[in-house]
């Protein structure tokens, strides 16, 4: 997975899992899946996609389209290999806690 | 880029979705905790693309590419088959 520049780091104590966070900072389930990962303090980093501008966004677009051909938002990946589709609180409880 | 949005810009689409959605035979969502934020989406994205395109959803760059992700998009029925609600 390309190291995007604009990821932003979240800290949390939990740090078992490598997680990337792609997110629309209009879509609630995009904050619902961030208020999951903080409140049980995990670690991951995130990138407000539609906020991005220009070739930046295309090169992270470009990347979510790999993952998730859909192109829908929240889309989590976990160890640079699992990618979570959507937000599902038992789904994200079986592959994080 | 970002957008402002007002509470009254928000009350306003809700109190318009629930009329539609009534006419079309669709409810809202009553949990107001999963409804708001996305009336709040769909009111920025308006004032963001010209239209409402999906909060959920990245703009293809045009109303055209977007045709299939503006609300209520074409994944609805299917959404609601599925999970019961709009993903």
């Amino acid at each position: 997975m390309p190291d995007f520049k604009c990821l932003e780091q979240v800290e949390g104590s939990k740090k078992d899992h490598d997680l990337v966070l792609y997110a629309l900072s209009t879509c609630g389930w995009c904050k619902k899946a961030r208020s999951f990962l903080g409140d049980n303090d995990i670690a991951y980093r995130f990138v407000y996609v539609d906020l991005l501008e220009g070739d930046e966004r295309d090169e992270v677009f470009n990347e979510v389209k790999k993952l998730n051909p859909q192109r829908t938002f929240p889309t989590l990946v976990i160890d640079d290999e699992d990618v979570v589709v959507g937000f599902n609180d038992s789904t994200y409880g079986e592959k994080l806690l | 880029m970002k957008v402002e949005v007002s509470a009254e810009e928000i009350e306003e689409l809700y109190r318009r979705l629930v009329e539609d959605a009534k006419a079309g035979g669709y409810h809202i969502n009553p949990d107001m905790g999963n409804t708001m934020p996305l009336v709040e989406g769909l009111v920025t994205n308006t004032k963001r693309y010209g239209y409402g395109l999906c909060p959920c959803r990245l703009t293809g760059g045009s109303s055209e590419a977007d045709l299939d992700i503006i609300c209520p998009c074409d994944y609805r029925d299917p959404d609601l088959d599925e999970y019961d609600t709009c993903f």
